[in-house]
């Protein structure tokens, strides 16, 4: 079937994009959505061309100390050599999906400014190699802050129980794909406690408190955003702490800040933590397609018959080299 | 930090009829009798005028009951002090009212041998209801404490604090104001937010002398990041359906509820002539079958534009005279009027709406509005080959409208089709509608 977990991502957020436009009667535009698939795609493209260059310059200069014709003719023609360059053009992808899910603009330069930011993040916030934002998660927030026309709708995925069912059924499909059901389930466990301890404390109906916890879009942020492998820590507990701290956080800005949009700002808040954390747990880190002890547990055999000869595994092996 | 824990707070609710029917005002809250009274609530309208965390709203009501048994409990943010208090002008509902209402509008066909422009038809317009005042609430302790009492215009205004919900309950009633069975248990989640209470009651005398007929809408002025509307106190003397019309006035843009759906009400269809003259029967079944459909459970957008102009207007846009009365306080001189107007309609329920309203201020200056179209065929003098070819399509357009009117409303489409007088037009050969010579 679908070799790479993340075509299972592409797949499920593009039929929640449909599925929304179709039953939900939302500002969803098409043209958007292939405006941002269009800029995430070149921005990694652009992206991965100079971080070929860079490395094959620096490799140059290593293996022969010339330092000199930094980009040649010949380098120049593999900007369309994919196998050389690798831009991750799934990735880019998802990350498209999800703005296009979860953001809303009036101009499609907006959208623009959002998938360039939300890609270029990956190269540019990244220690060892590893960034630690969330593309679509940093594409957001920099629009919210930078522009006037954009806004984020909480309340726009409804709360019917068909749309949890359909949620949490494909997206534990795919975190299990992924391997990071953990940072979910300590992500919603914790932000249902503490929401649990707040509805009881004030004394509200339960239904209040069911109705704050089915929301779509707390759902979809929880399986889809904070658990992209590749942003958050390797070690399970450090995943642990940092899906709680988000949690936390997340019901502090909702509940004394009184911001809609407060998981988007716990996540990116917070989402340098996991540089610390990395550091004081190591655990080898997550790629696409390579399987690694620290996380077979959880997700055993679907990355295991996942094919290891993929170009990101390639990648991987000469980031390492 | 203190500020924003202080400002765990809130509003109020209420509701309205819709539409072109003549409304009627209705605090929501809840109602607190003074006496024995049987109070209910139906419709409400409330005017958010918000930048940022400042806040003025506006609560107009459709009380029906007799004046000296009207009493509202409002949970607010913060405690209010008599200058944050005012009297507001009923008319400035209306005008809002008036220039969001869904709209209905016409065409006129131009002689096939060779279409005008459109005219609306304005909607009628909302008005009060009255009554009488009462006697002055007793002081007592309970863990109820008096931050304030001041009275404005006809009412008499109470903030309250509360330690326990079941204090403020008995004094409440000690105070001859009727709780509702069942209110203490939801009093209590406001007080743990240490929001206050607002609680207004009719000042008769006042009232006598004001020469009004009918309760004025009161406004508050506040600062709060809380953005919401508690619709929670206003379900408990009431198990039926609620109507709140929220007139949400922003520099930014559209309002939207972020803790429910907000839906945008059908539009731009094209219905048959008929309901011209039966408008408003018609919108009350349109959004009463598109809030069925939507499980009954999301907010419905009728209106959101920008207040500067209006396309086509159902009445005049509101002069910068009449926003400063609507609340609107970020208004320059010479500037121009910065204000986006979100219409948003939510009929409620208890097992629907759990939790209180919340909103925020969108980005969005996309415009909308509830509009239904007329289109009245030709019927003068055709002399061309065109002509047969109009006339069939006529039946074509009358039919497609009877459907969409029929799928808009749940109505019988055979009930429409007559109403239309298509009846002896559908049994026609078929083949007629393509041989026509």
């Amino acid at each position: 079937m679908l070799k790479d977990a993340r075509d299972y991502q592409i797949l499920f957020l593009s039929l929640f994009l449909v599925l929304g436009i179709g039953t939900r009667d939302w500002t969803l535009h098409p043209e958007f959505i292939l405006v941002a698939i269009a800029t995430c795609c070149l921005t990694q493209w652009v992206a991965a061309s100079l971080k070929y260059f860079i490395e094959v310059d620096n490799k140059d200069a290593r293996d022969n100390g010339n330092t000199e014709g930094l980009i040649d003719t010949k380098n120049l023609a593999d900007v369309f050599n994919f196998s050389l360059v690798k831009p991750a053009f799934r990735s880019a992808i998802i990350t498209s999906l999800g703005l296009s899910l979860l953001l809303r603009v009036d101009h499609c330069s907006t959208m623009v400014l959002a998938g360039a930011i939300a890609i270029s993040s990956k190269f540019i916030f990244k220690i060892k190699d590893k960034h630690f934002f969330n593309p679509a998660n940093i594409g957001i927030i920099a629009v919210l802050v930078l522009t006037q026309d954009a806004w984020v709708s909480p309340g726009q995925w409804g709360e019917d129980w068909w749309y949890l069912l359909l949620f949490a059924g494909t997206g534990g499909l795919i975190v299990k794909k992924v391997g990071r059901w953990d940072t979910t389930a300590a992500f919603l466990g914790a932000y249902a406690l503490l929401e649990a301890i707040r509805n009881f404390w004030l004394g509200w109906t339960w239904d209040v408190y069911w109705h704050r916890l089915m929301s779509g879009s707390l759902l979809l942020f929880a399986l889809f955003m904070i658990t992209d492998p590749r942003s958050i820590p390797n070690a399970r507990i450090s995943r642990y702490l940092w899906a709680i701290s988000i949690a936390l956080l997340t019901f502090i800005l909702r509940n004394y800040f009184f911001i809609p949009t407060a998981v988007f700002w716990a996540l990116f808040a917070l989402a340098p933590l996991t540089i610390v954390f990395d550091s004081i747990w190591q655990a080898p880190r997550f790629s696409w397609q390579e399987t690694s002890p620290s996380f077979t547990e959880n997700l055993t055999l679907d990355l295991a018959i996942a094919p290891k000869s993929a170009p990101q595994m390639e990648r991987e092996k000469s980031q390492v080299g | 930090m203190n500020r924003l824990r202080i400002s765990l707070s809130c509003i109020l609710s209420l509701i309205i009829f819709i539409g072109y029917t003549p409304n009627a005002w209705g605090f929501c809250g809840f109602y607190v009798a003074k006496a024995d009274t049987k109070l209910y609530n139906q419709a409400s309208q409330v005017v958010i005028a918000r930048d940022s965390d400042r806040t003025i709203l506006t609560m107009a009501n459709d009380y029906q009951g007799d004046v000296k048994d009207f009493a509202i409990v409002v949970p607010v943010p913060v405690a209010i002090e008599k200058e944050q208090v005012r009297i507001g002008d009923p008319k400035i509902v209306e005008r809002l009212d008036a220039f969001s209402a869904p709209r209905l509008v016409e065409y006129f066909d131009d002689n096939p041998c060779q279409v005008y422009p459109a005219s609306e038809t304005p909607p009628p317009l909302p008005a009060p209801a009255g009554g009488a005042p009462q006697s002055p609430p007793a002081r007592s302790t309970l863990g109820v404490t008096i931050e304030a009492q001041f009275n404005v215009g006809e009412y008499e205004i109470l903030i309250l604090s509360a330690k326990e919900s079941s204090g403020l309950e008995t004094w409440l009633k000690q105070n001859g104001y009727r709780i509702p069975s069942g209110a203490s248990q939801l009093l209590q989640p406001y007080i743990r937010q240490k929001m206050k209470f607002f609680v207004a009651k009719v000042n008769l005398k006042e009232f006598n002398k004001s020469g009004y007929e009918s309760l004025r809408p009161l406004m508050i002025a506040y600062e709060s990041p809380k953005f919401m509307l508690p619709i929670r106190l206003g379900m408990v003397n009431s198990k039926t359906e609620q109507d709140l019309i929220v007139y949400v006035l922003s520099p930014k843009g559209q309002a939207e509820v972020t803790n429910y759906r907000t839906v945008k009400v059908p539009s731009d269809s094209e219905i048959p002539l008929f309901v011209k003259n039966e408008f408003s029967d018609f919108y009350k079944a349109m959004f009463q079958n598109a809030y069925t459909k939507e499980s009954k459970k999301v907010a419905f957008l009728e209106y959101a534009w920008d207040m500067g102009s209006c396309d086509p207007c159902s009445a005049e846009p509101l002069t910068v005279e009449e926003l400063k009365k609507a609340g609107v306080f970020w208004l320059k001189p010479n500037e121009g009027t910065n204000v986006f107007i979100s219409r948003i309609h939510v009929r409620y329920t208890r097992d629907k709406f759990p939790e209180d309203l919340m909103f925020q201020e969108t980005a969005n200056r996309k415009q909308f509005q509830g509009r239904y179209v007329l289109r009245h065929p030709y019927t003068g003098e055709m002399k061309c080959p065109a002509a047969a070819e109009y006339k069939r399509s006529l039946k074509q357009r009358s039919e497609e409208q009877a459907q969409t009117l029929s799928q808009l409303t749940g109505w019988r489409v055979e009930d429409i089709r007559q109403k239309m007088k298509l009846v002896s037009d559908r049994s026609e050969p078929f083949w007629r509608s393509i041989w026509t010579d």
